[in-house]
């Protein structure tokens, strides 16, 4: 059985990390699926799915190292005028720091719980808002 | 107060949400209708063309102005009646949106200068509809502003002491030819009428030093800085700002006469933060230049 859930977020900054373990564990407990696996993926290009642990120290220093390998200002090849947007293109730093954090995460199911470390949650990343955003949620399993 | 003077409203609820006005600017745009549904959503409004996604309320469109630290949004509709059969964004959509939030938006009106009924369409909005000013599209709309036929449009905008937005320099646009917009076209309704406050949007790139003499010239001639960049940001306001323009230029004879107006204020922002300016330059530039052309300046 496979059950895809759809969650909705807005963005209050230009990075962010927002939490979605709970939305994740209620979508298995909703599924009704007691074991398989559980993905959560991002359906954007400027963002990532990212699994760590939830410390608000932690999370200053991922901003910081993303921002020290993708700089919001550099020279970037995507800062150009794109006809079909009406606009340019400047948000090349969103597009490399999603490559680098990766557009999901996978836990398995068992016994009807996700089983993950104690020190791991999910946070979608937020590396282009402020945006309305979405992430499935796919549970698959029996 | 930060006021960014130039916004197209085509991703609001209010307008987005009809098939009949999408599928109309998916004419106007000769772009595929499932081109523009996987458009990114105009969040904040795009260029007139853009459709966005049909958000259904304002909260990310405010948390983004708050973000950025806007207070006001002039925003601005676009008639073709003449040319098209319809409008790109109402002025009956304007007021709307106005109605909705008027603590954040100031709403234009827009007339077809070709329609038989433009005096009274434009009578309307401004004595009926409370609307503020008065946006153009000479290529879009395929008229010189020196054209005779334009002078009762512009007394009306006198008797109501209402200031006008044209579009000026580039327009990516389809059928949309440039050398209507050439800013020195303005130039004789600038002297025609002395009360009369004009803005020569986008620096009128790419004839920014044309735009530079014109407000130079006259008191009443502004411009606004939603120019498109073809870099990022910073390094085409850069460009703009100190080397289009002499490195003096805007702080020395300008600094009265540009307003922060952006399109669309994701990522525009970041270059006009990126210029170096004195704290009081800067706050005309990012409302009390608008102030004054939009007739709200308290004395």
């Amino acid at each position: 059985m496979v059950k895809t859930t759809t969650i909705e977020l807005i963005s209050k900054k230009e990075f962010e990390l927002i939490r979605i373990t709970k939305d994740i564990l209620k979508a298995v407990e909703e599924s009704g699926i007691q074991n398989g696996v559980v993905f959560a993926i991002t359906a954007h290009t400027t963002t990532g799915i990212l699994v760590n642990e939830s410390l608000a120290c932690l999370e200053v220093d991922i901003e910081k190292k993303l921002e020290e390998l993708v700089p919001t200002f550099d020279s970037y090849n995507h800062n150009h005028f794109l006809p079909s947007y009406g606009a340019i293109g400047c948000n090349a730093p969103g597009h490399l720091k999603s490559m680098l954090c990766g557009n999901h995460a996978v836990f398995p199911i068992v016994d009807g719980h996700v089983v993950c470390g104690n020190a791991q949650d999910v946070y979608f990343g937020e590396f282009d808002g402020i945006q309305r955003r979405k992430v499935y949620i796919t549970v698959m399993g029996e | 107060m930060v006021i960014d003077v130039h916004v197209h409203p085509t991703g609001y609820p209010q307008v987005a949400q009809d098939p009949e006005s999408r599928a109309f600017r998916d004419r106007v745009y000769q772009r595929r209708t499932e081109d523009a549904l996987s458009a990114p959503i105009a969040m904040t409004g795009k260029p007139s063309g853009g459709n966005g996604g049909g958000n259904k309320n304002f909260d990310v469109l405010f948390t983004r102005m708050d973000h950025e630290g806007i207070d006001r949004f002039v925003l601005l509709p676009l008639d073709l009646t003449t040319r098209y059969g319809g409008w790109i964004v109402s002025n009956d959509e304007i007021e709307q949106i106005v109605a909705a939030a008027p603590d954040r938006f100031i709403g234009f009106a827009s007339v077809d200068p070709y329609r038989p009924d433009a005096l009274e369409v434009l009578e309307h909005a401004f004595k009926d509809q409370k609307l503020a000013g008065l946006k153009l599209h000479p290529s879009k709309q395929a008229f010189y502003p020196d054209d005779p036929m334009m002078e009762p449009i512009y007394k009306k905008c006198l008797e109501y002491n209402k200031p006008i937005m044209f579009h000026s320099g580039m327009s990516c646009e389809p059928d949309c030819l440039v050398k209507y917009a050439r800013p020195v076209h303005v130039e004789e309704v600038a002297v025609k009428y002395p009360e009369l406050r004009i803005c020569l949007a986008h620096f009128g790139w790419p004839w920014a030093t044309e735009t530079a003499m014109l407000c130079l010239k006259y008191p009443n001639i502004y411009t606004d800085t939603a120019a498109v960049p073809m870099d990022s940001p910073e390094v085409f306001f850069r460009h703009i700002f100190t080397r289009e323009w002499g490195p003096t230029w805007f702080e020395h004879n300008f600094a009265d006469k540009v307003m922060y107006g952006s399109n669309s204020p994701r990522n525009h922002t970041h270059g006009i933060e990126k210029l170096e300016m004195r704290p009081d330059t800067r706050a005309k530039l990012m409302g009390g230049n608008a102030l004054k052309w939009l007739g709200m300046e308290v004395k």
